[in-house]
C-alpha cells in the first residue's frame, strides 16, 4: 500500500474536480485543447496553492478559497452601459459570448468557443509555471469570451469595451487580443456582476512593432465573488502599453499582471488602484520581464485599506542578462485607514544585467496629519478632510491618464465607490 | 625560468581567490568520528562535561531535525549536504585551561598573530608595548582604558581562550564560553538559552542545538555599561569539519554592551559547513551593538571548495526603551544565508541593521533581516548594501512587520546594490506587512553599476581602475562602515578591497 498519500482535498477542491467531470462533455474543443484541459485539472487535482508556494505567499488560496458554487446556466445577466460613451461593446454574459458583435472597420472579433473547437487557439492555454493557478483553473473550464484582432495602422478613436459580467455560478472567460504594428486603440475590460460568482478570466495581450494600447481593468464585483484574474502582454518593439487597473470589489480578488517586454524600445507603464472595504482580501501581483535591451518601465500602486480588508501587492521585476540599459521604476503607496485592515507588500527586484537603472520604492502609513490639519484649519470637518485627502491620494494616478474622457469616467467610478463606503 | 615564474605570479596576483587567510596550521586535532547521530550528540555533550538537562534538550533538538526537510526557498544553489560526512566535533588536542595564555598551543597562538587580531593585549589599539598576557591578567585594576578588546577565541569548534575576564569580572559581566557557562551559570543559560530561537526554529537552528560545540556566553548584569569591547574570533582549521557555534549575550536592564565576531577559515577545496545560532537579549533599557566581519573562505576562482554559512541570528528586545544593532560586513564563503533579526517586543524599543555584502567569483549571498514590530512606538532601520560582482548572485531578504497592537511601529529600509561585471545578479526581496494603521513604513531600493563618471574623475587623477573601484564602493557603503567600532572599519575597508580584486577587466 502506498503510505504517501495526498493531503486531504479541501471542499474547493473537491467541487473543482468533480465540476471537472461533470462539465467535461459540454466544454467546447477536442483534441488538442482536451489535451491541455487534461493538464490543467491534473495540476489542480496536486492542491491549490498555500502560502508556502512563494508566488501565493499572501494569498492561501487553499485556504481562502472555501467553497466553489456550482454552475448556474439557467442565471441571466444583460449588458451594462460602457464607461464611455460610444464605445463598442463586446459583452461575455455569465460565461458565454454573443453571436452580434458590433462592426468596427479594421477590427476583427471572433467568438472563442469556435477558437476552443477549431483548436486554434490551443497552443496559448498553456499555463506559464507550476504556480500558476489560474491560468490552470481558466484552461480546464474555459467556455468562452472573444478573440480580437487589430489590424496594421489601426487607429480606433472610440475604445473598444470587453464586459464579462456574472450573474452567479461559476464562468470562466478568456480575452486574447492582437493589435498589429503601428495600431492604436484604448481597451476596456470590465469585471463586474451582481452573483456569488466564481470567476477566472484571462486576457491576452500581443503588441505589434509601434503599436500603442491604452488597456483599462476596472473591476467592480460584488462582496461575495471570487475573482481570479490574469493579464498577459508581450510588448514588441518600439510599442507602448499603459495598463491601468482599478480594483473596487469582490470579496477575493487575485489580479495577476504577466507582461513582457520583447522588441528593444518597448515601454510599459502600470498604474493601479486598489480601493478595500468590508472583509476581502485583494491581491495585485505582477510579473514583469526585460528580456531585451533598451527598455523602460513605471509601475505607481496606490492602495487604500478600510474595515477588514486584507491587501496585497506583489511586484517582481526581472531584468535579464542581455537586457542592458533596462530602466525600472516602482512605487507602491498604500494608506491604512482601519485598525482591523492590513496590507503586505513585496517589491521584486531580479537583475542580471550589470547597466541597467532600477528602483523601487514602498510606503505603508496613514493620512498625514499635517495635511488634515492644514485643511481642518480652513474649517472643513474632519471626515470631509479626510475623505479629501483620500481621493487625492488615489485620483493622482488616474489624472496621469491623457485622455480627459477616460478620466471623468474612471473618476465617476472612484466617486461611487466613496458613495458606497463613506 | 624567472619569465614563467613571473606570469604565473601575476596571474596568480589578479586571481579571484587572493584569500590572504587561507593557510593551515597543523595542530594535532581530537575529533569524534564522522556522522551524526544520537551517540555522536552523547559524546560531544560527555566532552564538555554537560549536566544531563543538557543532553536532553540537545536530543530532543536533535529528533526534531530528524523530521525536518532543508529549506530551499533562499536563492542559493548547492549540493546536496551530506551530514554523514562531517565532523561534527573537533578540538585541539591540547586543550588549554581556559584561564591562561601560558597554556596554549603556541601553533594556535602563531595562527591568531597571523590573523591578526587583538588576542594577546599588546594589540590595543593604540600599540601599547607588548607584555605577556598573564603579567597583564595580574595588573589590571578597576581602571578601564577606552580601546582594549576582550577576545574569547573560537577554534575549530571549541572556545580555546577568553581574555580580559578578571577586570572583567570586577564590573560584575560574565563573558566565557558557552560550554563554561552551562557549568558554571546553569541558572543564566536555562532560562535564556532557546527563549529566542527555540530549537524547532528552523533547519539549521535545530541541528545546532543539538550539536553545537562551542560558542561565547554575556552576560552585563543591570545597570553596567561593559567596559570594553567584547570580541570572539572564529577559525575553522580541521578538513570536513563543520562549525557550529552558540551565542548568548544578555544585557539585563540599563545595561549595554558591545560586541564583536570575526570569522575566517582556511583554504580547502571541500566545502565546510557553519551553521551558527546566536541569541540576543535586551532587558528594560538595555542596548546591545552586535557587529560581525565575516570572512570565510569563499571558494577559488571556479567555485570550489568554501564555506556554506546557514546561520540564525535574533535579538529579543525584551524589555521597554531596549535597543539592538546589527552591522555586518560579509565578505567571504561561498554561500551566505544569514538573516540577523529583531523582535521588537518591548514598548519604544528599537532595532537597527547595517549591512554590507560583497560577493565576487562565484559566491552566493542571500542575507537581510526581520524587523517584528510587537510593542508600541517601536521603530526600526534597516540600511543595506549590496555589491555583486563576478559571477555571484547577492539577494537581500527583509521582512518588517506591524502587529495588530503595534501601534506607532515606525521603519526606514534603505537596500541598494551595486553590479560590477554583467555576469553577476542582484536582487531585492522585501516583504512588508502591516496590520495596524498607525504603522509608517518607508522602504526604497535602488540597483545600478559604477558609473563611468565617477570612475573617470577618480582615474583621471592617477588612480587605478581597480583602486578606482574600491575607493568608489567604499564611499557606497560609508553609511554602514560608520556604524562599526574603529578597529573594525579599518579592517572592513581593507577586506571589501580584497574581496573586489580581479573584479575588473
Amino acid at each position: 500500500m502506498n503510505m504517501h498519500t495526498q493531503p486531504q482535498r479541501t471542499p474547493a477542491e473537491t467541487a473543482l474536480i468533480d465540476a471537472f467531470g461533470e462539465r467535461l462533455s459540454l466544454l467546447p474543443g477536442d483534441g488538442a485543447v482536451m489535451l491541455k484541459r487534461d493538464d490543467a485539472i491534473e495540476a489542480i487535482k496536486h492542491g491549490l496553492p498555500t502560502r508556502r508556494v512563494e508566488s501565493w505567499h499572501y494569498t492561501d488560496l487553499r485556504r481562502l478559497l472555501n467553497a466553489v458554487p456550482d454552475f448556474d446556466p439557467a442565471a441571466a445577466v444583460k449588458a451594462i452601459a460602457p464607461i464611455v460613451e460610444g464605445s463598442a461593446v463586446l459583452a461575455v454574459l455569465n460565461g458565454v459570448s454573443s453571436t452580434k458583435v458590433p462592426a468596427v472597420e479594421g477590427v476583427t472579433v471572433q467568438r472563442l468557443s469556435e477558437k476552443l473547437i477549431d483548436g486554434s487557439i490551443a497552443p496559448g492555454l498553456d499555463p506559464y509555471g507550476s504556480d500558476d493557478a489560474i491560468g490552470a483553473l481558466n484552461t480546464a473550464f474555459v467556455a468562452d469570451g472573444y478573440f480580437v484582432d487589430i489590424a496594421d495602422g489601426v487607429e480606433l478613436d472610440k475604445p473598444i469595451e470587453l464586459q464579462n459580467l456574472q450573474a452567479g455560478g461559476q464562468t470562466h472567460v478568456r480575452l486574447p487580443l492582437r493589435v498589429g504594428a503601428g495600431a492604436k486603440a484604448v481597451i476596456v475590460e470590465r469585471q463586474t456582476g451582481d452573483g456569488a460568482a466564481l470567476v477566472s478570466s484571462v486576457s491576452q495581450l500581443v503588441l505589434g512593432e509601434g503599436a500603442e494600447v491604452t488597456w483599462l481593468i476596472v473591476q467592480e464585483q460584488p462582496e461575495t465573488a471570487t475573482h481570479l484574474a490574469q493579464f498577459k502582454a508581450h510588448i514588441g518593439k518600439n510599442a507602448k502599453l499603459t495598463l491601468f487597473v482599478m480594483n473596487a470589489g469582490g470579496k477575493l480578488v487575485r489580479q495577476e499582471i504577466m507582461v513582457k517586454t520583447t522588441g528593444e524600445g518597448a515601454d510599459f507603464k502600470l498604474r493601479g488602484i486598489n480601493l478595500l472595504a468590508g472583509d476581502t482580501h485583494s491581491d495585485v501581483t505582477m510579473v514583469l520581464d526585460h528580456t531585451v535591451p533598451h527598455t523602460t518601465s513605471t509601475e505607481v500602486i496606490r492602495n487604500v485599506v478600510t474595515g477588514k480588508a486584507r491587501g496585497v501587492f506583489q511586484g517582481r521585476i526581472n531584468v535579464h542578462q542581455y537586457a542592458q540599459k533596462t530602466n525600472a521604476k516602482m512605487a507602491c503607496n498604500t494608506l491604512l485607514l482601519s485598525d482591523d485592515g492590513e496590507f503586505s507588500t513585496k517589491p521584486e527586484l531580479e537583475i542580471f544585467a550589470d547597466d541597467v537603472v532600477c528602483g523601487h520604492g514602498a510606503t505603508v502609513t496613514e493620512i498625514d496629519h499635517d495635511h488634515l490639519f492644514y485643511l481642518m484649519a480652513r474649517g472643513i470637518d474632519e471626515k470631509s478632510a479626510r475623505g479629501l485627502l483620500v481621493k487625492a491620494f488615489v485620483a493622482e494616478v488616474i489624472e496621469e491618464l491623457d485622455d480627459e474622457t477616460i478620466v471623468e469616467a474612471l473618476e465617476a467610478r472612484l466617486d461611487d465607490w466613496f458613495v458606497a463606503h463613506g | 625560468m624567472p619569465a614563467v615564474q613571473e606570469t604565473i605570479d601575476r596571474v596568480r596576483k589578479i586571481d579571484v581567490d587572493q584569500y590572504k587567510y587561507g593557510f593551515q596550521t597543523e595542530i594535532a586535532m581530537d575529533k569524534a568520528p564522522k556522522g551524526l547521530s544520537e551517540d555522536i550528540i552523547r559524546f560531544i555533550s560527555a566532552k564538555k562535561d554537560e549536566p544531563s538537562w543538557m543532553l536532553e534538550w540537545r536530543l530532543e533538538a536533535y529528533r526534531r531535525w530528524l523530521t525536518l526537510d532543508e529549506p530551499t526557498w533562499a536563492r542559493v544553489h548547492y549540493a546536496k549536504i551530506d551530514f554523514q560526512d562531517i565532523y561534527f566535533y573537533a578540538a585541539p588536542k591540547s586543550t588549554p585551561g581556559p584561564t591562561s595564555l601560558s597554556d596554549v598551543d603556541p601553533e594556535l597562538l602563531k595562527v591568531y598573530e597571523k590573523l591578526g587580531i587583538p588576542l594577546r593585549e599588546q594589540e590595543i589599539l593604540a600599540g601599547v608595548q607588548k607584555t605577556d598576557a598573564s603579567e597583564l591578567e595580574e595588573v589590571s585594576d578597576n581602571v578601564y582604558k577606552s580601546g582594549r578588546v576582550a577576545v574569547d577565541a573560537v577554534f575549530d569548534s571549541v572556545s580555546v581562550v577568553t581574555t580580559f575576564k578578571k577586570e572583567l569580572a570586577q564590573a560584575g559581566v560574565i563573558f566565557c564560553s558557552i560550554s563554561e557557562a552551562i557549568r558554571e551559570h546553569p541558572e543564566l543559560v536555562k532560562q535564556y538559552l532557546g527563549s529566542v530561537v527555540p530549537t524547532s526554529d528552523n533547519y539549521y537552528a535545530t541541528l545546532n542545538s543539538a550539536v553545537f560545540t562551542d560558542g561565547s556566553f554575556v552576560f552585563v548584569p543591570k545597570g553596567v555599561r561593559c567596559p570594553m569591547e567584547l570580541s570572539t574570533y572564529f577559525r575553522m582549521n580541521e578538513k570536513n569539519t563543520g562549525q557550529f557555534e552558540r551565542t548568548l549575550i544578555i544585557a539585563e536592564e540599563g545595561a549595554y554592551v558591545s560586541y564583536l565576531e570575526g570569522c575566517t577559515a582556511p583554504q580547502r577545496d571541500e566545502n565546510q559547513l557553519h551553521a551558527a545560532v546566536v541569541e540576543l537579549v535586551a532587558l528594560d533599557d538595555a542596548e546591545i551593538k552586535y557587529s560581525t566581519v565575516q570572512n570565510w573562505y569563499p571558494g577559488d576562482a571556479e567555485g570550489k571548495g568554501g564555506i556554506y554559512n546557514f546561520v540564525t541570528k535574533r535579538g529579543d528586545c525584551r524589555g521597554d526603551r531596549s535597543k539592538i544593532s546589527w552591522t555586518q560586513v560579509e565578505t567571504g564563503s561561498a554561500i551566505t544565508w544569514k538573516y540577523p533579526s529583531c523582535i521588537l517586543r518591548g514598548d519604544d524599543s528599537s532595532g537597527e541593521f547595517y549591512s554590507i555584502a560583497v560577493s565576487n567569483g562565484y559566491q552566493q549571498v542571500d542575507s537581510g533581516t526581520k524587523m517584528i514590530h510587537l510593542g508600541k512606538n517601536t521603530s526600526s532601520r534597516i540600511i543595506s548594501k549590496g555589491i555583486a560582482a563576478g559571477f555571484s548572485q547577492n539577494t537581500y531578504r527583509g521582512q518588517v512587520s506591524a502587529h495588530r497592537k503595534a501601534t506607532n511601529a515606525r521603519n526606514f529600509t534603505n537596500c541598494d546594490s551595486l553590479l560590477i561585471g554583467d555576469q553577476c545578479g542582484a536582487h531585492t526581496v522585501p516583504y512588508m506587512e502591516a496590520k495596524n494603521s498607525t504603522a509608517q513604513f518607508e522602504h526604497e531600493a535602488t540597483t545600478s553599476k559604477i558609473s563611468e563618471d565617477q570612475k573617470f574623475y577618480v582615474m583621471q587623477r592617477g588612480i587605478p581602475e581597480e583602486e578606482a573601484i574600491a575607493l568608489i564602493v567604499n564611499g557606497f557603503v560609508k553609511d554602514v562602515i560608520q556604524q562599526l567600532p574603529m578597529e573594525f572599519a579599518v579592517e572592513a575597508q581593507k577586506l571589501i578591497g580584497i574581496s573586489l580584486e580581479g573584479s575588473v577587466g
